[in-house]
């Protein structure tokens, strides 16, 4: 019976469970030292010398950057060379942001490497630092960087402004001109932080062949051994990086981490194996999610159409880029997807420069901010204009057969299955407090509830029927062994989603065969060829197509073997399944009576010297479909403590298949539950006089939502839809970044219809909750 | 600073091992002993990524000086499962579909087994609160919380 | 500061008796105590304290109870840890704001580990379980090679991370005395998320003679250097008649009478307004597990 669509359990639950998962940070090799970083304790310092006598003498080994190969790089690779922004180097000469780290120790235990880390001398020429994006573009503003590099390109860098994108499509003069009413808000979400568990490591093992082995937390382990090349001046087979567990990831490893060169030049120079860890208090130093404030604009005529939308991005990135570039054209591109605008859209973005941490993607790249700001700017329309708030989304949406940006506006495709209208419907229905949700001004007591709705989308990778300003392909070797169990070799990481367990599904409807039948086999960057990352939604859509493909080809070529032992020509044949046999049974289509299993022909090929069935490509899908998600959240606001909970939420995904509806939901709770925090708890407020976190790094000042904070099991409804994507492996897309794109402003929707109170920034904590109420007269004591 | 020889009782096996004052008992499980199974998450209580039982209660490992530890009878992640056999709240967060990255799994486990064995029939808000020093960032905890419940039942039922 | 070893370098005590344990606070310099850890580790990582010596105390079992004595006075020794507490039947009976304030603390593994008295010499303003103590009228029995001396815990705290302990004592006894009859109390504390040290903290005993009360204490933590009795405000309910429109007067007496700062955990306007609304649940709850009615 085919384990597509259906529940199975994890293939490394086991293995989780039992403490015997391996994830970089336990990697221990016989002779491995422990490093340490030293971080700059100044947001803008040039670094004058490094005297690292002192720490020598303790017996470690020391790495500054004298010691590196100055390649100016970006730690980020998925665009094309051609639209990425190169600013930094493995250690620094100038450091830009409190924590950069400025030089590493390694010694035969961490607690000398750290005493020896304490030992180094800096001499450092503190300068003046700018923490806002509004006062870094002012003339004589501290500058960051004189110069930089946008592909092979140097570019002089002015008033700290890293990109400027902007995007104009359609008329929208024309568009705001025909509309009956136009709205105007302003928008501003915090920088956060991924807090994924494990925090960013590595472990780098040099061999007596001068080459390198390294284990790190990874999205992917081919950007990294590319980037690991280039700054240790190897070939790229002397670089071997290792697939392994990520304990998470949230966009925080898409880019090569920070530490990860660092730990392999360290290693490099020490000939030992070391292992560098990030403190939690550097980690929250290393990167965040990019805070980003929007103006918007939107026309609507009296029948309800939006005739034109102007958004105006000012995003600050901190010190490095890890590609705001992309991330403004992606912002642009989940605006212009999310409504039809009459297809006239405008988007403005300026990214700048700051002495704080750089920001990076985080589940979204940008989606889930700039849907906050649409999906609140459509409640506002709906409120004031009367209009029902699914019909106006339903009227105004762009769904199957619309244009859709799947990353930025050099990747589109054409949208080929779309969920929305049945999770707006069902979804209402399943939410029955949304019929009687009322008006705010009818609510009355110490405690007002009200429900909201938003919707969102995210890409299912990058990969649209043009190449563009994005790389995304991925690759597999798939092979029939002699018994008929199936190995497949592949790079393309999960960080937990489920997505290796997809990939094994998908082997397993090719060939017929049990899911115990299929292994996915270590893997690294030597015995694999390109995958450009797991983000972007791609896991499943672009990695398991790969499979899928290497899948189908490897089957073709056991058919011709098939074929020979049966006398028959393969076009003939086809594999069903067997379970008394357990595995793929090969026959003439729709003859059971002569056959041969799958292990059968592999052995005969075997024996007979024809081969091996087994297939390697890589392949690149031709579509970027969306992956559609709904939010019908019910919240109760506590008008005496400010205090807002969350009674009840309705989660509606699309992601074509589900492979494993478990593990889809278990995306989308998860996700509700950052979407929780984001709304609700989480902010990185910085001390302005010393570009320090107010946090200091440690988790005991940054509150995420708790198992307490989420609503009762029974009131955390979740389906999917039902649809079927043409273009993915056996119907599926993608969902994971999707799941956050609609949740902060569901809830932010569902506070304005308790209260009437619209709130346009992030987070709402029960201090601006009480002051809202207090200011509008609702609070009591 | 001090040295001093101690012994560990981890998952029914004794260890002697000279150990310096300031050794953390996480770091040495994972470094010294090899079970890596209790993780790092935040070095200050705040995650339960190193939680361990000591005899049958939840502890964070990263708050103990391994000497401080010496004669503890202690109960790591790797230590729950007879041989292959898991343990019910192993098994059901299995079951449930409870793990993604999984690296919160270990603590996570531990701890649910602490609370079985402190309340064999606990209620949802029981469990969501004994959870709370229990950070995981991918599941949004309601396939855990299910977890837990449904292994309590099941070893109602086995009895 | 990291969060991932201990950086400093100490000699490791583990006396098996509370004399031996105070010689060696009476002779050696710059000695930290060990009890539950949860703390002293904590400051040890990420707030730069060292020590020549760590003095792990939990070798003496003689401090590890939670008993009555004869005159029905309930004690709490140094080791008692705070889900044991929690979790005993004269603390849920007789001294319930204190059983909730444990329980509200940290997480489980946390107060498996940590002690009350740990928790009270950490003198953070912000110490859950001291709040109640206060309104229990609990007395702190500080030990040294001198002698012993006993102080009401409203007395203890002089400024965040300071007592009146003198480096040779050692806090070792908190004993709490038999609630009147007609008593009841309550404790509300808010913070972010669950598991949090509190933005603010409100604890409330009073003891009812019919329509009046004759006894009140209102403490608040995280509003102040130290954890605070709010003696005047107090004193506005003793002798009166309980009423609604009392327990608003008083609670509007509380917020205007505490002066808290902002910090990472809320702002003071916050703490003030929200000083207000949980006095006055507190002292309504209290008030009413008192047998009083409203």
């Amino acid at each position: 019976m085919s384990v597509i669509g259906k529940n199975t359990p994890r293939i490394d639950g086991p293995a989780k469970v039992s403490g015997k998962q391996q994830y970089a940070s336990d990697i221990i090799i016989p002779g491995m030292m422990y490093a340490v970083t030293l971080r700059s304790p100044y947001p803008h310092a040039e670094i004058l010398s490094i005297d690292t006598s002192e720490a020598e003498a303790m017996g470690a080994v020391c790495l500054t950057y004298e010691d590196i190969i100055p390649v100016i790089y970006n730690e980020r690779s998925v665009s094309v060379p051609a639209a990425t922004y190169r600013d930094r180097t493995v250690l620094p000469k100038k450091a830009r942001h409190i924590g950069e780290p400025i030089a590493a120790v390694a010694a035969d235990t961490e607690e000398l490497a750290y005493k020896a880390m304490q030992a180094l001398k800096v001499e450092y020429k503190v300068l003046d630092a700018v923490y806002e994006p509004e006062e870094a573009m002012k003339d004589g503003a501290p500058q960051l960087y004189d110069k930089i590099y946008f592909g092979d390109e140097e570019v002089i860098v002015k008033n700290n402004i890293g990109v400027v994108r902007n995007i104009d499509e359609g008329d929208s003069v024309g568009g705001f001109a025909r509309a009956d009413r136009i709205f105007e808000e302003d928008f501003e979400l915090p920088r956060i932080y991924h807090c994924q568990l494990e925090t960013k490591g590595c472990v780098a093992a040099p061999d007596t062949e001068g080459g390198i082995t390294v284990w790190a937390t990874a999205q992917s382990i081919h950007g990294n051994r590319q980037l690991l090349a280039q700054t240790l001046g190897l070939p790229l087979s002397k670089v071997n990086v290792k697939k392994i567990t990520l304990g998470g990831g949230f966009g925080s490893s898409i880019q090569v981490n920070t530490v990860t060169p660092i730990c392999a030049a360290l290693a490099m120079k020490a000939r030992r194996p070391v292992k560098l860890l990030s403190a939690r208090e550097e980690d929250f130093y290393s990167h965040h999610k990019y805070p980003s404030k929007f103006h918007v604009r939107i026309g609507v005529t009296n029948d309800g159409v939006i005739t034109a939308a102007h958004v105006k991005a000012l995003i600050d990135f901190g010190a490095h880029q890890i590609q705001p570039m992309s991330f403004m054209g992606c912002v642009a591109g989940w605006f212009a997807s999310l409504y039809k605008y009459e297809g006239n859209i405008k988007f403005d973005g300026v990214a700048v420069y700051t002495n704080k941490t750089p920001c990076c993607a985080m589940q979204g790249y940008g989606n889930p901010q700039i849907n906050f700001a649409i999906e609140s700017m459509v409640d506002i329309i709906c409120n004031e204009m009367g209009f029902d708030p699914i019909q106006f989304r339903l009227k105004n949406y762009r769904g199957t057969g619309e244009e859709f940006w799947g990353q930025g506006p050099t990747i589109r495709s054409i949208i080929k299955s779309c969920g929305v209208e049945e999770s707006l419907v069902e979804g209402s229905k399943l939410m029955e407090e949304w019929a009687t949700r009322g008006k705010p001004e009818d609510k009355h007591g110490d405690i007002l509830t009200g429900v909201g709705l938003a919707r969102g989308f995210h890409c299912s990778g990058t990969a649209g029927p043009k190449e563009g300003e994005v790389i995304d392909y991925s690759s597999a070797l798939v092979k029939v062994n002699e018994d008929g169990s199936i190995d497949c070799v592949t790079p393309v990481m999960d960080h937990g989603g489920g997505t290796w367990d997809a990939l094994a599904k998908i082997l397993t409807e090719v060939f017929k065969v049990p899911l115990n039948m299929v292994g996915l086999s270590p893997a690294d960057t030597k015995n694999t060829g390109y995958d450009v990352c797991t983000h972007a939604t791609r896991g499943v859509y672009c990695g398991g197509a790969a499979v899928y493909n290497a899948a189908v080809k490897c089957r073709d070529k056991l058919l011709e073997f098939a074929g020979r032992v049966m006398d028959e020509h393969p076009c003939h044949l086809e594999i069903v399944e067997n379970e008394e046999l357990g595995q793929g049974f090969i026959q003439v289509k729709g003859f059971p009576q002569k056959g041969r299993t799958i292990g059968e022909v592999a052995k005969i090929a075997q024996i007979n010297s024809w081969g091996t069935a087994m297939y390697a490509e890589s392949f690149r899908q031709k579509n970027c479909p969306p992956c559609f998600t709904t939010h019908f959240v019910k919240v109760a606001v506590n008008t005496r403590t400010g205090e807002i909970t969350i009674p009840k939420v309705v989660i509606y995904g699309d992601c074509g298949v589900a492979m494993n509806p478990d593990l889809l939901y278990g995306q989308l709770i998860g996700s509700f539950n950052r979407g929780l925090g984001y709304v609700l708890y989480e902010n990185l407020p910085h001390d302005e006089r010393t570009g320090k976190l107010k946090n200091n790094g440690l988790l005991v000042d940054y509150k995420m939502p708790t198992a307490v904070e989420m609503p009762k099991a029974e009131n955390v409804i979740v389906r999917h839809a039902h649809t079927y994507e043409p273009t993915g492996p056996f119907g599926a897309k993608g969902i994971g970044e999707a799941a956050l794109a609609s949740v902060q402003a569901a809830i932010a929707n569902a506070i304005y219809n308790a209260t009437g109170i619209r709130f346009t920034k992030l987070p709402i904590t029960p201090e601006i909750m009480l002051k809202a109420l207090q200011e509008k007269g609702l609070a009591h004591k | 600073m001090s040295k001093h020889d101690i012994t560990l009782n981890v998952n029914g096996k004794k260890y002697e091992l000279t150990v310096n004052s300031n050794e953390l008992l996480l770091n040495v499980l994972r470094d010294k002993l090899f079970l890596t199974g209790s993780k790092y998450g935040c070095g200050i209580a705040e995650c339960g990524a190193c939680t361990i039982l000591k005899d049958d209660e939840s502890y964070f490992a990263c708050m103990v000086p391994a000497v401080a530890a010496d004669g503890w009878n202690i109960t790591t992640v790797e230590g729950l499962a007879d041989g292959d056999k898991l343990n019910p709240v192993q098994q059901a967060f299995i079951d449930n579909s409870a793990i993604q990255c999984g690296f919160c799994v270990p603590g996570m486990v531990v701890t649910s087994t602490a609370l079985l064995r402190e309340n064999p029939d606990p209620d949802e808000d029981f469990v969501k609160d004994y959870l709370r020093g229990n950070f995981c960032r991918c599941t949004g905890y309601v396939a855990m919380v299910k977890s837990v419940l449904d292994a309590a039942s099941k070893m109602k039922e086995a009895k | 500061m990291t969060t991932r070893i201990l950086a400093t370098e100490f000699d490791y005590l583990k006396p098996a008796t509370l004399e031996e344990a105070l010689k060696i606070l009476s002779e050696k310099e710059n000695v930290r105590i060990l009890a539950g850890g949860t703390d002293v580790i904590v400051k040890m990582k990420v707030a730069g304290m060292t020590c020549d010596y760590l003095m792990d105390v939990k070798g003496i079992d003689s401090l590890d109870y939670a008993k009555l004595d004869d005159d029905g006075v309930f004690h709490i020794g140094a080791l008692a840890k705070l889900s044991h507490l929690e979790k005993n039947p004269i603390v849920a009976e007789r001294y319930p704001a204190l059983k909730e304030a444990f329980h509200l603390m940290a997480s489980i593994s946390v107060r498996n580990m940590a002690t009350m008295v740990g928790n009270i010499c950490n003198a953070s303003p912000v110490a859950d379980s001291v709040v109640p103590c206060i309104c229990y009228n609990a007395i702190l029995t500080l030990a040294s090679v001198r002698g012993q001396r006993t102080v009401p815990i409203e007395k203890f705290f002089l400024a965040p991370g300071v007592t009146v302990m003198e480096k040779d004592e050692m806090l070792i006894d908190v004993a709490l005395p038999q609630p009147e009859a007609n008593s009841g109390a309550a404790f509300i504390k808010k913070t972010r998320v669950r598991p949090d040290i509190a933005k603010i903290s409100v604890g409330v005993r009073v003891v009812r003679d019919g329509d009046k009360a004759n006894f009140c204490r209102i403490a608040m933590g995280a509003i102040a250097a130290t954890p605070a009795y709010l003696e005047a405000t107090s004193a506005l309910v003793i002798g009166k008649k309980v009423t609604p429109e009392l327990i608003a007067e008083v609670a509007a007496h509380a917020a205007a009478a505490i002066h808290p700062i902002d910090d990472n955990r809320t702002t003071a306007e916050y703490r003030v307004a929200i000083a207000e609304v949980l006095t006055k649940d507190a002292l309504t709850e209290a008030w009413r597990n008192a047998g009083g009615e409203l």
